[in-house]
């Protein structure tokens, strides 16, 4: 039941993001327009191009998907609203959203297409620029949950959220969370204007909803994980648990949505050189510092 | 007890079956992602023997390990996506031998080493977890930090090999002349002067 109830959640999570979506990049505030587009694209023809890489065309959208929904699986929004509580949760998500990288490799190399091809090899490369920033600051949370429970690193942050005793993991891993989406101005493997649409170029009818509600399920569930990291999850007062899950995750998305309005797209090289050169190093400092503290202050 | 003997036996012949998948294909992608899906299956097979924390490393490590290594295939193979005539496979008696062989010692091994007294009931995900981290810290350091510092400098190695200095850098692509007229000019004759030459040998050769 719980299970049910909270894949509607995701889709419903889905929804909200395609409207903020559109108003961040539009200003146009249309509470009908994700409906309105879906059903068009459930009405259109499903083109299949002309020597595809079958079984990768048509497995990348539905992994996309899949994999999004696996790491909202172990993201809890009260104490008991969690589809399962793992003991490795905090890197199950990690190892859930991993696959988000292979669906856009298949879907890039499955059409047969030169910019999609592109687009899924361009997302491999920022794979190698963001993952460590995923996974370095994760387990400084972790280290002062001294657990991987998702619930037990919502419960450390009573005292004091993680975005204060930890920024600069919270920074890191909201950046590299944009990247994972491949939100502005990481979008480079979808990148319009420059790869036409990138790895969603050759998809239509249904294989495009598919990718699209896997991508906005992709975003919601990073901004989940966001929240539970450092933004104390449920916590809150006044409001019940789930209200303040639910301002949190849209107050996120909507932060990830606008900070990629105001910034050009980055180029692969140079998102590379500043992951490597600045990120890596920083995190590791982070680890350090955030061991100092939950060595001073238990 | 059922429901996880039969879990076990799935995955354990998923990865098998993705294993072969590896050698039917002549697609370099296909290959590479035929022997991650081998992988994170036998990552779901350590999630069946209950061995939580393992599995999950299993499942995360091989996707980004084998789509990298699909990316070198790729990049050094002539014919990544395996539509031409070129067999790429060789020393086929060799390679038999050694698969044999390496099947014998591997079941050798699975059934004449002690393996001491089996545990009834798997300790929970978190103690597991927690008896990892220990053994990692304390028996296991030496194996696992030389282990990681001769990974990390193969890697730091095969970087510095691949690299054609000056040429991939960022700062060389900054520092490249933007190209004025007269040197434009320049390069259109030297370019028209080629294609003439070239032009001309073709044409020699018909």
């Amino acid at each position: 039941m719980t299970t049910v109830l909270l894949l509607l959640l995701l889709a419903f999570g889905a929804y909200l993001v395609a409207v903020l979506e559109e108003w961040a990049t539009s200003g146009r505030f249309r509470l009908a327009a994700p409906v309105l587009a879906g059903i068009a694209l459930l009405g259109r023809e499903s083109i299949l191009p002309r020597k595809p890489d079958r079984i990768f065309f048509e497995v990348g959208p539905v992994l996309l998907l899949i994999s999004a929904v696996l790491a909202a699986a172990v993201v809890p929004l009260t104490p008991d609203l969690i589809m399962t509580d793992l003991a490795t949760g905090a890197l199950f998500i990690n190892a859930a959203l991993v696959y988000v990288l292979v669906a856009l490799l298949m879907a890039g190399w499955g059409p047969d297409g030169a910019y999609a091809m592109v687009g899924g090899w361009r997302f491999l490369g920022q794979l190698i620029a963001y993952s460590m920033l995923i996974v370095m600051p994760i387990t400084a949370v972790a280290m002062r949950a001294e657990s991987l429970f998702t619930t037990q690193i919502v419960v450390s942050q009573v005292q004091v959220w993680n975005i204060l005793y930890q920024p600069l993991g919270f920074v890191l891993f909201f950046i590299a969370s944009m990247a994972l989406a491949f939100l502005p101005p990481f979008d480079l493997p979808t990148a319009k204007g420059e790869l036409a649409g990138g790895v969603e170029a050759e998809y239509a009818g249904t294989r495009l909803a598919v990718f699209r509600l896997g991508r906005l399920a992709l975003i919601i569930t990073l901004a989940a994980a966001t929240v539970i990291f450092y933004l104390g999850g449920w916590q809150g007062p006044w409001l019940p648990p789930w209200a303040w899950s639910a301002i949190k995750i849209l107050a996120v998305t909507a932060t990830m949505l606008l900070a990629g309005r105001m910034m050009p797209r980055i180029r692969e090289a140079h998102l590379l050189a500043w992951c490597w050169k600045l990120g890596i190093p920083l995190a590791l400092l982070n680890i350090f510092l955030v061991g100092v503290l939950v060595l001073v202050f238990p | 007890m059922t429901a996880q003997m039969f879990f076990i036996g799935f995955f354990g012949i998923a990865a098998i079956w993705f294993g072969i998948v590896v050698f039917r294909t002549f697609s370099m992608v296909r290959s590479a992602l035929a022997l991650l899906f081998s992988q994170t299956a036998l990552g779901a097979l350590f999630l069946s023997l209950q061995v939580e924390f393992l599995g999950v490393l299993q499942i995360m490590m091989m996707a980004t390990e084998m789509s990298i290594m699909a990316i070198f295939m790729v990049m050094f193979m002539m014919d990544p996506g395996g539509l031409g005539e070129m067999d790429m496979t060789h020393q086929k008696r060799l390679s038999l031998g050694a698969g044999i062989v390496s099947f014998i010692a591997a079941v050798a091994v699975a059934v004449f080493v002690d393996w001491g007294p089996g545990v009834s009931v798997a300790p929970d995900a978190a103690q597991q977890t927690v008896d990892l981290g220990r053994e990692l810290l304390g028996r296991s350091m030496l194996i696992f930090e030389t282990a990681g510092i001769t990974i990390l400098t193969a890697m730091i190695a095969a970087t510095a090999v691949a690299i054609q200095p000056g040429v991939n850098s960022i700062s060389s692509h900054r520092q490249r002349p933007v190209p004025t007229n007269e040197t434009l000019d320049s390069d259109m004759r030297r370019n028209d002067d080629t294609h003439k030459k070239m032009g001309g040998q073709a044409n020699h050769e018909h």
